[in-house]
C-alpha cells in the first residue's frame, strides 16, 4: 500500500457482511454456541495428551537450568515460551489452575536476568503444581487443595521476588 | 445476540501450535464455516492468501517465522493478490496493554484473548461485521481506525447506561483491542 504524506481515511468495502446472512439454519444461535463450547470440551482427553508434552518441555528445560547451576535468558526464554502456551489452552479447556499457575510462572521469569538456585526451586514446584493438576485432573477452581496449591505457589514467588 | 450464518465465510486459522488449530477447526465446524484454511505460521498465511484468499484471518500472536503482527503488515502492505482490507483477528494470551497497543498499531482489527472459548471467538466476529472501522493512510500506518469509538463491552455495564469508554485499562475493553483514546492514526 502506498504511503501518503496526508493521512487520507478510507472506506473499504464491507465484504464480510456482503457474504453473511442473518438467521436461518445454518445461522450461529446460542444452541450453536452451545454446541461449539461442548465441541472444544470434547477436545479435552486430546488436551490432556497435548499438556504432557508440554510439561516434559518444562522438565527439560528445569533440568538444563540444575544442570547448568542456573540459567541465562535463552533457557528462561524456552520456559516463558511453554508456559505462556499453558496459560493459553487450560482455560479452555476447564483446567482455569493451569492457566493461573502458567501465567505466575510467565510473570516469574519473564524478567528474570539469569537464574540461581532459589530461582530455579520456584520454577521446579510450578512445574510440580502443574502436574498435579493434571495428574488429580483438578478443573476449574481445583477445590481447596486447587487453591491451596495456587497460594502456596504465590507465597514462594512474593518471598523469592 | 445477532445471529450471524457464517457458512459462505472462508476463514484462515493461523497458529502454530497443533492444539489451538484443533480447537479453532472445531468451533468453525460448528459454526458451519464451509471452508477453513490453515496454516501454521505467518509465511504460509501469506502463500496461502496469494493463492487463495480468506474473508477473515485469525491468527496466533507469537510465531515463527513472520509472527501475527508482521502478517498483518504484510497483509496490510498489500502485495500481490493479497487483500489489505482482510479484517484480521489476533489471538494471544499476551494481554498487556502494550502488547494489545502493538497489536493495534500493526493494523489489527480486533484482539482475542486465550484461553478462548467460543462464545468469545463469535463475539470478535461479530464485531468485525458489525463494526467495520475505516482505515487510515498515513505515512507511517495503514490499517483500520485506532480512533475507535463504537466497541461492543462483553458482560455487565459496571458503569450504568451514561458511562463512557475511557482509557483505564479495564479487562473488558482491552480485549476488544481498543485504545479508547484519540492518539491513535
Amino acid at each position: 500500500m502506498a504511503e501518503s504524506e496526508t493521512p487520507r481515511i478510507i472506506t473499504p468495502p464491507n465484504t464480510l457482511k456482503s457474504k453473511v446472512g442473518v438467521g436461518g439454519p445454518k445461522a450461529v444461535d446460542p444452541a450453536v454456541l452451545k454446541r461449539a463450547e461442548e465441541a472444544i470440551a470434547n477436545l479435552g482427553d486430546d488436551y490432556l495428551d497435548w499438556v504432557q508434552e508440554d510439561i516434559k518441555k518444562l522438565e527439560d528445560g528445569l533440568s538444563a537450568l540444575k544442570a547448568a547451576k542456573g540459567g541465562g535468558r535463552d533457557l528462561l526464554d524456552t520456559i516463558f515460551r511453554v508456559a505462556h502456551e499453558i496459560k493459553g489452552q487450560g482455560g479452555s479447556f476447564g483446567y482455569n489452575l493451569m492457566t493461573l499457575i502458567g501465567d505466575q510462572l510467565c510473570r516469574f521469569v519473564e524478567d528474570m536476568a539469569e537464574a540461581g538456585p532459589p530461582e530455579v526451586e520456584v520454577i521446579g514446584l510450578h512445574v510440580d503444581a502443574l502436574k498435579i493438576v493434571i495428574a488429580n485432573r483438578m478443573q476449574g477452581d481445583g477445590g481447596q487443595a486447587g487453591q491451596a496449591l495456587l497460594r502456596g505457589l504465590e507465597k514462594v514467588v512474593a518471598k523469592i521476588g | 445476540m445477532a445471529e450471524y450464518d457464517l457458512s459462505n465465510l472462508s476463514i484462515l486459522i493461523v497458529d502454530d501450535s497443533a492444539p489451538m488449530r484443533s480447537i479453532l477447526r472445531s468451533v468453525m465446524r460448528e459454526f458451519s464455516v464451509s471452508r477453513t484454511l490453515e496454516a501454521a505460521n505467518g509465511r504460509q498465511a501469506l502463500d496461502i492468501l496469494e493463492k487463495s484468499g480468506a474473508d477473515l484471518v485469525i491468527a496466533d500472536y507469537q510465531m515463527a517465522p513472520v509472527d501475527g503482527l508482521e502478517l498483518t503488515k504484510a497483509i496490510r502492505m498489500g502485495s500481490g493478490r493479497i487483500d489489505p482490507y482482510i479484517p484480521v483477528i489476533v489471538v494471544s494470551a499476551y494481554t498487556e496493554t502494550h502488547y494489545i497497543f502493538a497489536a493495534r498499531d500493526a493494523g489489527v482489527n480486533e484482539f482475542l484473548a486465550k484461553p478462548i472459548s467460543a462464545n468469545h471467538v463469535y463475539f470478535r466476529i461479530r464485531s468485525v461485521i458489525e463494526h467495520p472501522r475505516p482505515f487510515v493512510q498515513a505515512k507511517e500506518f495503514f490499517g483500520p481506525d485506532r480512533r475507535r469509538r463504537d466497541v461492543i463491552i462483553e458482560g455487565p455495564n459496571r458503569r450504568g447506561d451514561n458511562a463512557e469508554a475511557h482509557d483505564d485499562g479495564e479487562r473488558g475493553e482491552m480485549q476488544n483491542g481498543d485504545s479508547g483514546n484519540d492518539a491513535g492514526s
